[in-house]
């Protein structure tokens, strides 16, 4: 797997950033890509661990060291593909998630980590430039209609994954579009809000319906998503940001 | 013979011995002979071996003529007229003791032989005399009677009548054992014939002459006395394992007796013979009866084939034949012969000396890989003696005609009818060309390339359909990535390190393939496992698959089968043998399937249905029949191949059809080696992998694989890696072929129930219950289910596995990131309660079951005591030790932080194998030490010097790893940088290679040998035996006590590693729990607990863990990846590529730098794990940790046990208390006698006092003879306590001897002592000489020319480090095996001349055997081919011949001038007088490696000049 010397070799480099002068002209993300080789030298210093503790310390389990692999192999459409068995949204985590990963990740204990995070952005920007990410319908419905209610983070893969198990899922959103606080809670230098409508778009083609302004208990009555829906998942978030007890504030 | 219900079964007991005979050529009888032999018997005493008292012995006896004068003034007392020789026949009957039970027997016997018209004459008393004979032997002593028995006036030939008394020994012994109450000694024959008689028992070599009267009685004459003495792994009484047998006596082991033995039963059902009635073939069976040894066994089946027309040695060649295949310059009438009979009779394999007689000829032969000794010599007059030693019986140095050895393969026969002399290839002509075997071939053998196409093209898959497969049959992306693309890509298996830490197959929760309950056995100490790449002209991968017919006879017809060169069938070559019809061979196929219906029975009778088509296509007259698993769907799932074709193979075997049709299997879930070694081990004949062959063209097509090569190329790399797997798989048991390897069943099952495994894996050892048929389908579903998904979510992914790394969805690790981190974290802060948290997580897996003991808990026998009560931690300390791991697998760093703070706590390192530096020897300023107390004796024997030996406190043999059991290893070239190759001397850049055996151990006698040896060189330190985990390992612990180790070890499988093939990792041994549990038991059984300390080791991990390993009867324990992890490892599993990144497991200096382990770290572990088990030990009552040792009904059965897999396995087998009574010690409290008290060396060391005091020159001249072993050790290992590595200046010591010298002439012999031995040696001769001087010739007396005969055995210079030799006379086997070091000069070698040679100068005047230089990597040798011929017997893989040039010719002309002055070599004086003509004759060996090193050190300085 991947080259079992590349951790001596190459050291830990981000991909540049645009110029200071450039982005004080807008609020847009400044990040920017490797270039190939970069890349993959980047994915060659992850060690294929015996124990990877990366994907113990990654909350959703990504296969690190597969993916790392494969990007280092330069095979593109395999490595979106272990990518996707576990994450729903890599662009989302591949430009905001805190990367326990890198934290967990055993290159770190005496040397730089590995770049965990931006490996995962480009595997999926590349992938979506390459085409791979296409819509998937499930083969079969089931005939099941299930409710759910929130769309941020977590409503949005509570939809993809029954919309997969072969559902008919609806997602009720009581603001103007979806994504909860992937939208409305995190500036554009982090996460530009086209990377949102990109996926939503992509949902939707997979049959799943999305209904804005459909506020549940205000302008939905719960009473007739209980009679319409077999089952309804509740995902709202909290918009009540939590407060740092210190004096002063 | 008590019951089984602990862990110790019969079957498992193995022996070993030494054997010998004389004859007279003229067949001239005579009572001198008779007396010699026993002679040489006693003096073969230390072959044999005794058990818990000195007077019982193992067994003993001895084979000679019938005495016909002698019988006739007896039977006249008796009032009996005995007819003349030849007219009456006499049987040596053990009767039981109890006179209603002895009558009964007698009376059956007497009505037998009146059912086949046999008059019985008269019975007469054996008179014995019990002097002095064991308590335990006496015991069961039967009353041993002779019957004369006449032959009918209507048989004229003699032959003819000695086949009846065959069929009334058979019938007599069957019908008694059928109805005669069992008591404990049985009724038994030892032997029944007009032409020999058999006195033997279970007594030492020693009591033979004592014990029968009749032996000394001047009036009994013989031509031969056939003699055997025997060491076995138990002590328990069995008079009538005692040899010889009826037609041989035994040295060896049949490794391959369960398969033997089924297929004979399968062929018996076939037998008709001209020689023997209907009636009486029925009265004859079964050939073979239970209960018997391996050796008798061997011995029926010559017996059968013998009387049944075939001359002795025609039958030896049959069952122990040549390695013929792949052996291009046999001559092809003999390779037909060979060829011809394998097409019906599988090879009985396994290291063998055999003599045997048939009356009128005595001969011996040796297997194939002359794993054992045989010398001979010849008198002027007429005399033969032939032994395990030479020496053995003293003879007149000037009437010896001839010396000489017999050589792997080789059989020679004394004709006595004829009066000569018959040579092996004199013999084997005639043998060979008595029937037109070629002809034969030509005819009917069917070879695969020259069948027509195939009538249909086989089904081609499509990508997705090989992924739905892959579903089917349980591929995780691991499999495809870690296992079948590197043996693709590389045409390897891969190799993986760390051991394993999953749950056994049992206890794991991901389904799993059924092969996985099936653990590999490996040979450890009773016989030695072959190097399959080295030593590949003893392997064969040759199989013949159609009928096998009736042995009995000689009928052209029985090789019309399909010749296999290999067992692998690609698709094409599948499709052919389907389609095969040469008018009486046709193939039909069966579909093994069952219905997905999950309910109870569906799989029993899928199985049920395909055993009966099975039945009816043999019936139908098909030749072969193919398993196929392809036709499954949603609603049928395939049967697993293994459960398939061992379900037909053992129906097929009861219903006596087996041998007449081959079974091919058609399967898609076999990929791994292991998968195709227990198809095969279960009775396929070949196997088409044809998913795992589509999923290599898949993995192309998507460009998985990343390399050039066709897909052509790809499956032909992968059946390479299968087929070197498999040779590495039977060779790990020392088989050699696949023949005897099929149906061989080598395996001990772990989490199958009996009704399974007797039903369908019939004879296989199972030992803990566990899933039943609809278990094994509910797991096989969950994987089909998984394909066949009623519902439609996509999986377009295979699972991970997550076997060979941690994977968050694969298999439970006990080291996972949890734990490695609670561990780590607790160890560096000095935090208990941190490393309660990690032993939580280890300890409970009741939600995760991974290891038998995860199964336990403890049950208090006492009272509770106060903590303080127990005894304190420091007394406990004392009984660690970390496992053994080189310098050289793991970096200095990493080796010396273990042995500080092991030596801190007053606990043990161990150096593992790779030497150690001499500079650890010293205590450092801060009072520490690197010193490690154990020093490991492995088959390399890397940097064993007097001087390593002597500074240590306990000497470890490694008999077998967990990791890899039966496998050698191999230090890549770039990981010995200078400083390595110095400490284990040998050069830099230069791969190290270590052999899978001890070269000096095959057999127990010879491990009894290699510690006596290590004893006499340092007699301070404890000699530990280290074994692995196996069905039997508590027998050959006893036998390894009885050999006088003071501790035995015994390793899980788990055992972590630096670098193993991974199916080895994973397939080969059982847990520690299984083996020492049954160690203790059987230890406990034979009274020997006392004599020697149990030690465990295994993934060992908390306070728990050692209570457990405690209370199953273990005083000491080894801790070694949890302690490597307290270093800082993060089980990176990397270990074999030299990159660790925490400087563990690494050489490169720059990863070094990266080690941040502290002795300190380590020290509070072993507090941690010590405070741990203190606190349980105070929770059951226990003070000391003696008073545990054994107490296992403290532990008991978790009852908290639903999960459906496991909820059935039956543990009490391990939780059984052998009963003991109040004195039989349950740990160590005796010290072993290893009988120093009166060597030879004592006296050597009196005349040697003025040479170490005070370093004067000393001269002096002894007797030595073969009971004289291991001298100059004792000698040696006084000068380097004195003068450590530096020994004492040249010659200060020169000793010269007269006679023969034992075994181990020499060994570990250091600097400034010159041995000159007039006389002959025996096996390892200048065993890891480390620096002194040995100079052999023969007796100036001596007849014979002294370059054509044997003058010293097998295995000489193993390991030898620095010194010089000088032999007058031919060397046998494997001569300077492993050599790192010295020089030496020898007329003539034997096979494998200079194996695995790593340094020192090897000059050889005369011829070699075949196989030289075989993994040399070091060292030159120059070999003076006159004839011409050595090329050929070289194997070129590692070495150049190149010429000589002038630096060599001042080297040679120093080395042969020096043994002309000491041996007076004729030879050497022919050489010197013409050197410059004589130099083109010599060829200088040179390893491709060594001339690389030496050109790279070399280069610079060439650089400097110019």
């Amino acid at each position: 797997m991947g080259k079992p010397t590349g951790f001596i070799e190459f050291t830990r480099e981000l991909p540049g950033k645009k110029p200071v002068d450039e982005r004080r002209n807008h609020y847009n993300e400044f990040v920017e890509r490797y270039p190939e080789e970069k890349l993959t030298q980047q994915a060659a210093r992850c060690m294929d661990c015996g124990v990877p503790f990366c994907h113990h310390g990654c909350p959703l389990g990504n296969v690190i060291p597969e993916f790392n692999d494969a990007v280092y192999r330069k095979d593109w459409k395999e490595a979106y593909e272990i990518l996707d068995s576990t994450n729903n949204f890599p662009e989302f985590t591949g430009r905001i998630c805190p990367a326990p990963c890198e934290s967990s990740c055993v290159l770190g204990i005496n040397q730089p980590p590995v770049a965990i995070e931006e490996i995962e952005k480009h595997i999926i920007e590349i992938a979506f430039e390459k085409g791979f990410v296409t819509p998937r319908k499930p083969n079969l419905r089931s005939g099941k209609k299930i409710a759910v209610i929130g769309s941020g983070p977590a409503g949005l893969a509570a939809a993809a994954q029954l919309n997969y198990a072969g559902h008919f899922v609806t997602v009720f959103e009581r603001d103007d579009a979806p994504g909860g606080l992937l939208r409305y809670g995190i500036p554009d230098f982090k996460l530009e809000k086209w990377i949102i409508d990109r996926r939503i778009s992509l949902m939707e083609e997979e049959g799943i319906v999305f209904k804005c302004h459909s506020n549940v208990g205000v302008n939905v009555h719960i009473n007739d998503l209980l009679r319409e829906f077999n089952a309804v998942v509740l995902t709202g978030g909290s918009t009540v940001p939590r407060n740092l007890e210190i004096p002063g504030r | 013979m008590a019951g089984n219900t602990g862990l110790y079964h019969p079957s498992y007991e193995h022996d070993s011995c030494g054997i010998g005979f004389i004859a007279n050529i003229r067949g001239s009888k005579s009572h001198p002979i008779i007396s010699d032999a026993l002679t040489v018997l006693e003096n073969m005493e230390h072959r044999g071996a005794c058990g818990c008292e000195n007077n019982t012995g193992d067994g003993a006896g001895i084979m000679i003529q019938m005495p016909h004068e002698f019988f006739f003034d007896e039977c006249l007392k008796l009032g009996v007229h005995l007819p003349s020789y030849g007219k009456y026949g006499v049987g040596v009957i053990f009767f039981p003791k109890e006179i209603r039970l002895r009558e009964e027997c007698r009376d059956i016997f007497n009505r037998s032989a009146e059912k086949l018209g046999l008059e019985v004459l008269a019975y007469r008393k054996v008179p014995v005399n019990k002097d002095d004979i064991g308590y335990t032997a006496l015991t069961v002593e039967p009353e041993m009677e002779q019957v004369f028995i006449a032959c009918p006036d209507h048989i004229s030939n003699p032959d003819d009548f000695e086949r009846k008394l065959f069929v009334l020994r058979n019938y007599a012994s069957h019908t008694i054992h059928e109805t005669v109450k069992k008591d404990a000694i049985g009724f038994y024959i030892a032997s029944l014939s007009y032409k020999v008689i058999v006195y033997k028992g279970q007594l030492t070599s020693l009591q033979v002459r004592r014990y029968f009267p009749d032996l000394s009685n001047k009036r009994v004459v013989s031509a031969f006395g056939l003699v055997h003495s025997r060491f076995a792994t138990n002590t328990f009484p069995s008079w009538k394992l005692a040899q010889p047998f009826r037609f041989i006596a035994h040295n060896g082991e049949i490794n391959t007796l369960q398969g033997n033995l089924n297929w004979l039963k399968t062929s018996e059902k076939c037998f008709t013979s001209p020689y023997f009635s209907k009636e009486e073939m029925e009265m004859l069976l079964p050939i073979v009866t239970e209960g018997q040894s391996d050796s008798a066994c061997l011995d029926n089946m010559i017996e059968l084939l013998t009387l049944t027309g075939r001359s002795i040695p025609h039958v030896m060649m049959m069952l122990i034949p040549e390695a013929w295949d792949d052996n291009t310059e046999m001559d092809p009438v003999k390779k037909a012969f060979y060829e011809f009979h394998s097409s019906f009779m599988e090879p009985w394999d396994g290291p063998a000396s055999i003599s045997f007689t048939d009356g009128k000829v005595i001969g011996a032969t040796l297997d194939r890989n002359g794993l054992r000794p045989s010398r001979y010599c010849v008198t002027t007059d007429d005399r033969v003696i032939m032994a395990s030693e030479t020496g053995v019986l003293p003879v007149d140095p000037s009437i010896i005609k001839e010396k000489g050895r017999l050589q792997p393969g080789k059989m020679f026969i004394v004709d006595m009818e004829k009066g000569k002399i018959i040579s092996d290839e004199e013999l084997k002509k005639q043998i060979c060309s008595q029937k037109p075997y070629g002809e034969w071939l030509n005819k009917y053998k069917i070879r695969l390339e020259e069948l027509p196409e195939p009538r249909v093209m086989f089904t081609h898959l499509e990508h997705d359909q090989v992924f739905k497969y892959q579903k089917t049959f349980g591929y995780s992306t691991e499999d495809l990535d870690s296992i079948i693309a590197p043996m693709a890509i590389e045409g390897k298996e891969p190799v993986g390190s760390m051991g394993i830490d999953t749950p056994l197959a049992i206890l794991s929760e991901q389904p799993q393939h059924l092969s996985s309950y099936f653990k590999q056995l490996f040979a450890q100490v009773t016989n030695p496992p072959i190097d399959p790449i080295r030593e590949r002209l003893v392997m064969s991968l040759a199989t013949f698959v159609g009928n096998n017919g009736n042995m009995l006879m000689e009928d052209p017809l029985t090789c019309h089968s399909v010749a296999l060169k290999q067992p692998v069938l690609n698709n094409h070559d599948l499709e052919k043998i389907r389609s095969i019809d040469t008018g009486q061979f046709q193939a039909k196929t069966l579909q093994c399937y069952f219905r997905a219906d999950g309910k109870p029975g569906s799989l029993k009778s899928a199985l049920d249905r395909v055993c009966e088509y099975a039945v009816d296509a043999v019936e139908d007259g098909f030749k072969v029949l193919i398993l196929q698993d392809r036709a499954i769907d949603s609603n049928h799932a395939p049967i697993p191949s293994l459960l398939a074709t061992s379900a037909i193979h053992h129906h097929l075997i009861r219903k006596g059809m087996r041998g007449q049709v081959g079974l091919i299997v058609e399967a898609g879930d076999v990929w791994e080696v292991h998968h195709f070694a227990c198809l095969i081990g279960f009775g396929a004949t070949a196997i088409n992998p044809y998913l795992a062959l589509s999923t290599i063209r898949d993995m192309k097509e998507t460009g998985r694989l990343q390399t050039e090569e066709h897909e052509d190329q790809l499956k032909k790399n992968y059946i390479k890696a299968v087929k070197d797997g498999l040779l590495k798989v039977f060779s790990k048991m020392g088989i050699s072929t696949l023949q005897s390897y099929q149906g061989a069943q080598i395996f001990e099952i772990l989490g199958l129930n009996k009704d399974v495994v007797n039903k369908y894996f019939s004879g296989t050892t199972s030992r803990i219950e566990g899933m039943g048929l609809d278990e094994i389908a509910k797991e096989t579903l969950t994987k089909h289910f998984f394909s066949f998904s009623k519902k439609d979510i996509p999986v377009d992914r295979l699972p991970t596995g997550g076997v060979y790394q941690w994977k968050r969805k694969g298999e439970f690790h006990l080291f996972n990131p949890q734990t490695i981190h609670l561990l780590q974290d607790s160890t560096k802060r000095n935090d208990y309660s941190i490393f309660k948290k990690y032993s939580k997580l280890v300890n409970d897996q009741s939600e995760k079951a991974c290891t038998l003991r995860s199964l336990f808990q403890f049950k208090s026998t006492r009272a509770s005591i106060d903590i303080n009560e127990v005894e304190p931690a420091e007394n406990i300390y004392k009984r660690f030790a970390t496992g053994a791991m080189s310098f050289g697998s793991i970096s200095w760093e990493a080796h010396t932080t273990l042995a500080i703070a092991m030596n801190r706590i007053g606990a043990k390192s161990n150096t593992g194998e790779g030497g150690e530096d001499e500079k650890r020897y010293e205590p450092l300023a801060n009072g520490d030490s690197m010193r490690s107390a154990i020093k490991q004796v492995a088959s390399a024997r890397f940097g064993v010097t007097s001087l390593y030996l002597t500074e240590a406190d306990e000497l470890q043999i490694k008999m077998a790893q967990g990791a890899k059991p039966g496998e050698g290893g191999q230090l890549p070239g770039h990981k010995v940088d200078d400083w390595i190759g110095r400490v284990r001397h040998a050069t830099p850049g230069v791969g190290l290679i270590s052999p899978p055996p001890h070269h000096d151990i095959y057999s127990i006698e010879d491990l009894a040998q290699l510690i006596f040896d290590l004893k006499n060189a340092n007699r301070q330190a404890r000699i530990n035996v280290k074994l692995v985990s196996k069905a039997g390992v508590g027998t050959i612990a006893a036998g390894v006590t009885k050999a006088k180790a003071d501790v035995v070890l015994i390793s899980g499988h788990d055992g972590g590693t630096g670098a193993s093939p991974i199916s080895s990792i994973k397939h080969a041994g059982l847990p520690w729990e299984l083996g020492l549990a049954e160690t203790h038991q059987t230890l406990v059984k034979n009274k020997l607990r006392s004599r020697v300390v149990v030690q465990a080791d295994g993934q060992m991990k908390t306070g728990r863990d050692i209570a457990i390993a405690a209370l199953l009867g273990a005083e000491e324990w080894g801790v070694a990846t949890a302690a490597l992890i307290v270093e800082g490892c993060i089980m990176m599993r990397k270990c074999h590529l030299n990159t660790c990144p925490v400087g563990v497991a690494t050489q490169d200096p720059e990863l070094r730098k990266r080690f941040t382990g502290d002795p300190d770290h380590v020290v509070n572990f072993f507090h941690f794990i010590v405070q741990e088990l203190r606190e349980i030990m105070a929770e059951l009552g226990f003070r000391t940790v003696n008073e545990m040792i054994g107490q296992v009904d403290n532990l008991r059965l978790r009852d908290n046990i639903t999960h459906w897999k496991f909820n059935r396995l039956d543990l009490s087998p391990i939780l059984y208390k052998e009963p003991a009574s109040a004195y039989t010690g349950l740990y160590c409290s005796e010290e072993q006698d290893h009988g120093l008290s009166d060597v030879l060396d004592w006296k050597l060391l009196e005349a040697a006092k003025p040479a170490i005091d005070e370093k004067k020159n000393v001269i002096a001249s002894f007797d030595i003879k073969n009971t004289d072993r291991t001298t100059g050790t004792i000698l040696s290992n006084e000068i380097t306590k004195k003068y450590k590595g530096n020994g004492l200046p040249d010659d200060t010591i020169h000793f010269n001897l007269t006679g023969t010298a034992g075994q181990s002439f020499g060994a570990f012999t250091t600097k400034g002592i010159t041995l000159e031995l007039e006389g002959d040696a025996n096996d390892y001769f200048g065993k890891g000489l480390s620096g002194a001087k040995l100079i052999i010739y023969p007796p100036a007396s001596a007849l014979f020319v002294p370059e054509e005969n044997s003058i010293i055995g097998n295995v000489a210079f193993y390991g030898a480090t620095s010194g010089e030799s000088f032999i007058r006379g031919k060397a046998g086997e494997r001569f300077c095996v492993r050599n790192s070091g010295a020089n030496v000069v020898v007329e003539g070698v034997g096979d494998h001349g200079c194996e695995y040679m790593t340094g020192g100068r090897t000059v050889i005047l005369g011829d070699t055997g075949r196989n030289f230089a075989a993994g040399m990597s070091g060292g030159i040798a120059y070999v003076y081919d006159v004839k011409g011929k050595f090329a050929e017997s070289c194997n070129t893989e590692m070495v150049d011949l190149d010429e000589c040039d002038l630096a060599d010719k001042n080297e040679l002309f120093t080395m042969i001038q020096a043994h002309y002055g000491y041996t007076g070599s004729t030879v050497a004086k022919f050489i010197l007088d013409d050197l410059d003509n004589q130099l083109k004759n010599f060829i200088k060996v040179f390893p491709k490696d060594y001339k690389k090193a030496l050109k790279q050190t070399v280069l610079p300085k060439e650089n400097v000049r110019r």
